[in-house]
């Protein structure tokens, strides 16, 4: 796999809120790849600074420090407009909320063709009203629907209407946060499905951020999981699964319920504190202890995991 | 095996009025409930299974009533209970309930410990000192470490998992005889969820509970369940054992839920998904309310709703799939590769 | 609809065509905000006749100028002080001016005020609290500029204003205005301040929604409740404060009769001449308290949370 597309780049990546005593050191010293075509997902539980790094990639919230490439150019900090444009209509995102990520008081019409408004990209209103009924056929919905309030649908036809109304632009790469944590079992196959689908149709990329690591097994490529602001471990979907050696990887993995009872009652807990480690004179770094698997760890773990190998 | 039947309702109606129409959230809904065990609720939003249970401790909005059927409890049928003083007896102290949000289930301005304190003066009467050492010893039981400092902190000194395990201590302070969970864990990370669990299987053995857990996580559901009620529309569709349930499920729904799951899907090849959206409930449904999203539909689905019809004497499912006159049909291969795990019991 | 019965067994129990896209149209609710905003509104009998009652005396006492019998301003040297009787309706003043159409004369000029003060109050208002509320960085500029502005006793920078500018009613409105649109601003920043940071509004800054239609689409429609509520408290505010300032002798000059004229007029009579008080009190207090729980209740019924 020697010729592969970076697509996006994530660099010593740092971002801190707050000032002084209120500071608050939610992402730090990030460092992954993405490549063009694959599903990547970032998954980690609340508070691990999973949304902040695909909210950071697509610019609404601001890094501290570390760099951010697309194709080759710095897209984080401040950028100029002609940049900042083509990052807008190349990168999108699918927000987690179906419920509060569609404007209540405007029609799905308008909601689907807000970024087409935004940089006049239609001919005149007819092509406009096409590009809308297209966008909605594609996700499953009636055209019919272009001219109700989003408040009508179910939750899955809302999220629906957002990933139409992320695709209208035509991306390159898309950032799924947490796209159907928030909606109903049977409803998270329909979404997923489309996803994968709308994928393979268009050629696009995804970073799948998620905190069910279940889900992600079915969709991505590789997995990289995060802890706390850190990522722990980075590998292909199927190798983390198999050889899970960082131990909230670990930890992760026995906590997730699988429909199983026969496995489930079987399953022994696996805790993970985060205090077992003792990095005061030995530090950990961010080491590829395999091919295309990372970890980190200090070079005494370094040495145990290695034996589990 | 002879078991104790606990809690019994029979042909549970429940209708909620709703800017002047009504709306049929539980039509017909009947389940026994056996000393001791755990049975899980599965469903999605719109089942009405939170509904359901909430009739059991009185605790309808006000615009919801129970229309017809009854639910018969230590002899009494509490679906006739009107006052509110009929319902102090049983809520929070023979049937207690865990909600899903852990932050609104308390009280932000009182001290975690004179929550739990105040449960057990209300219903066991005892008070003072006895009552705060009894709160401290629940706060032990749940696993909160350091119990007589942590009695004088407020919620927001709580983590999520921390507050819902005071939570889970406050039901469970009175000893209660059944404890319905609904969804405690959807708002809480995985690991904790599973911490939570934990704890409620070690509740439910050293106090002798009765649990019932509502959920839409089929996960969560083979992890604690020893039978399982599967909810569409206002009626059970399905119940049986957890093993009959995952690996000899009958309905469509269930077939379908299971199929669903990604966990069990093939990587590469699409998931099997329910197409379309629950009913309006608002409507009478004509025949089976799951028909127009059933991929093994019979024309008398549209027609007639089915009645149950018995897999086992513990199992039993609501489709005309099982009757004698129904045709030869497929089963998803999910549920046939789930099937493989018994040996393919039919 | 076939008849069930003629239908074999065999018939009943055979497959059905799925269909997907008919299981797509179920589910969805005829919920309408606007709708159930009037419905909840209507629902609050009091509040319903409360805004008749005061549609009717605004309509009224235009229809009262126009028709009147007696111009307000004309003075009958002998009919001066007059209690109610069938010539005079309402009596008259101190020189002899018909009560009657001066005090409707009055109510029109005060609505007349109310509405243009509050018309730019709103307008100012909402585009400075949006601002000030969404955009970060002008939080700290129109925080200072607020603060500075509250703090002027309003009845001092008021009489300023009337001592530079001279006495009318168009001096007047600019006064009331350029110090009005702090509290509707105030209340439009705080609510953008909690909407700002929504999933939906993340949503349209990664489509690059430019600022102005941020405002107009994703802003302005949750306002509704909150400015109409503002209005409505508004008017009954900017009345009080005509009073107020023409019992000063700062408001509108001494020959504009304005129910607060009216008041102040009626200062050193009114405990022999009740009849001068009365009726401009009267008015005054109908619409103030109207307005207050009309919007109150309009405001309730804007609230999603309401609408059973």
């Amino acid at each position: 796999m020697a010729n592969k597309d970076v697509l996006v780049d994530v660099k010593d990546l740092q971002i801190t809120f707050g000032e002084g005593k209120k500071k608050f050191v939610a992402v730090d010293d990030v460092n992954f790849q993405i490549y063009r075509g694959e599903t990547f997902s970032l998954v980690g539980e609340s508070g691990s600074g999973k949304t902040t790094i695909g909210r950071a990639i697509i610019r609404i919230n601001p890094t501290t420090s570390g760099t951010i490439t697309y194709e080759g150019k710095k897209i984080n900090g401040k950028i100029d407009k002609a940049l900042d444009r083509e990052v807008i209509q190349k990168i999108q995102m699918i927000f987690q909320d179906p419920m509060a990520s569609l404007n209540e008081r405007a029609k799905v019409d308008y909601i689907i063709s807000e970024g087409l408004y935004n940089f006049k990209l239609f001919k005149n209103e007819e092509d406009r009203y096409n590009k809308v009924q297209d966008a909605l056929k594609e996700v499953g919905l009636l055209p019919e629907f272009a001219s109700r309030f989003p408040h009508e649908f179910s939750g899955g036809q809302r999220q629906r209407i957002g990933i139409a109304r992320a695709l209208i632009m035509q991306p390159e790469f898309v950032i799924a946060d947490e796209p159907i944590s928030a909606l109903d079992v049977s409803i998270r196959a329909q979404v997923l499905n489309l996803l994968n689908k709308l994928k393979k149709e268009r050629n696009l990329t995804y970073l799948f951020i998620a905190h069910d690591l279940s889900v992600v097994r079915f969709i991505s490529d590789r997995i990289a999981v995060i802890h706390k602001g850190r990522i722990v471990e980075l590998a292909d979907t199927e190798e983390i699964f198999a050889h899970p050696l960082h131990p909230y990887t670990q930890a992760l993995l026995s906590a997730v319920p699988i429909p199983d009872p026969e496995i489930e009652r079987k399953k022994k807990l696996i805790v993970y504190d985060s205090n077992m480690h003792d990095y005061s004179v030995d530090k950990p770094k961010w080491i590829e202890i395999k091919a295309n698997h990372f970890i980190y760890a200090n070079d005494k773990e370094l040495a145990e995991y290695k034996t589990k190998l | 095996m002879e078991r104790n039947k606990i809690l019994s309702a029979k042909d549970i109606e429940i209708t909620f009025s709703l800017r002047g129409r009504k709306l049929t959230a539980i039509r017909k809904c009947s389940l026994d409930l056996y000393e001791g065990e755990t049975l899980a609720i599965v469903g999605e939003s719109g089942s009405g299974k939170s509904v359901f249970t909430k009739s059991f401790i009185g605790m309808l909005d006000n615009n919801g009533s129970i229309t017809g059927g009854s639910i018969e409890f230590e002899g009494v049928d509490i679906a006739n209970y009107k006052k509110e003083s009929q319902w102090l007896d049983i809520r929070g102290k023979k049937i207690a309930m865990v909600f899903q949000d852990p932050m609104t289930s308390l009280n932000p301005l009182k001290i975690i410990g004179e929550q739990i304190r105040e449960v057990i003066e209300l219903h066991q009467g005892i008070k003072g000192e006895e009552s705060k050492r009894m709160a401290i010893e629940m706060l032990d039981k749940v696993g909160i470490l350091d119990p007589e400092r942590r009695y004088k902190q407020y919620p927001h000194e709580f983590s999520g998992g921390m507050r819902q395990r005071v939570v889970i201590a406050i039901a469970a302070a009175c000893f209660p005889k059944i404890l319905i969970c609904d969804e405690p864990t959807t708002a809480l990370d995985v690991t904790i969820q599973a911490q939570i669990l934990d704890l409620i299987k070690n509740l439910q053995k050293e106090m002798g509970m009765t649990v019932i857990y509502i959920t839409h996580d089929l996960g969560v559901v083979a992890n604690v369940a020893d039978r399982v009620a599967v909810m569409y529309a206002g009626e059970i569709v399905e119940v049986g054992t957890a093993e009959e349930i995952f690996y000899d499920a009958r309905h469509p729904y269930t077939w379908a839920l299971l199929s669903s799951l990604p966990q069990l899907g093939i990587k590469g090849e699409p998931l099997a998904t329910i197409e379309g959206t629950p009913p309006n409930l608002y409507n009478n449904i004509e025949g089976d309310a799951f028909a127009s999203r059933n991929t093994h539909a019979l024309k008398i689905d549209f027609i007639e709703n089915p009645p149950y019809f018995d897999v086992s004497p513990t199992h039993k499912a609501k489709t005309w799939l099982l009757d004698p006159r129904a045709p030869e049909y497929e089963i998803p291969k999910t549920i046939q590769k789930l099937r493989e795990k018994t040996g393919g019991k039919s | 609809m076939e008849d069930v019965n003629k239908l074999t067994d065999q018939e009943l129990f055979s497959f059905v065509e799925f269909n997907a896209s008919e299981s797509e149209k179920t589910g969805s609710s005829d919920y309408s905000y606007w709708k159930s905003v009037v419905i909840t509104f209507l629902k609050n009998k009091m509040a319903v006749a409360l805004l008749i009652i005061m549609l009717s005396l605004i309509v009224f006492s235009f229809f009262a100028v126009a028709t009147a019998k007696f111009e307000y301003t004309k003075i009958f040297r002998d009919a001066k002080l007059q209690t109610p009787n069938s010539t005079y309706w309402f009596g008259t003043d101190l020189l002899g001016r018909d009560m009657w159409s001066r005090t409707w004369y009055g109510t029109t000029i005060s609505i007349k005020l109310a509405a243009v003060v509050t018309f730019f109050d709103v307008l100012i208002g909402v585009v400075i609290g949006c601002l000030w509320g969404y955009v970060r960085q002008l939080d700290r500029f129109f925080t200072e500029i607020y603060n500075i502005i509250y703090n002027i006793p309003t009845t001092i920078y008021l009489m300023l204003l009337t001592y530079i500018l001279t006495q009318g009613f168009w001096t007047l409105a600019f006064a009331l205005c350029s110090t009005g649109w702090l509290g509707m601003a105030r209340n439009v920043r705080n609510l953008v301040f909690m909407i700002r940071d929504r999933e939906y509004n993340l949503a349209s800054r990664c489509l690059g929604t430019p600022l102005p239609r941020m405002i107009l689409k994703n802003l302005v429609p949750y306002l509704v409740s909150v400015v109409i509520l503002r209005m409505a408290l508004n008017i009954p505010t900017v009345i009080s404060l005509e009073v107020t300032l023409s019992f000063l002798g700062l408001g509108l000059p001494g020959t504009v009769p304005s129910l607060g004229q009216l008041l102040a007029h009626a200062r050193t009579k009114f405990m022999d001449f009740p009849h001068l008080l009365i009726f401009p009190t009267l008015i005054v207090s109908v619409i103030t308290i109207s307005f207050y729980l009309v919007g109150n209740a309009f405001s309730d019924a804007s609230d999603p949370r309401n609408h059973v």
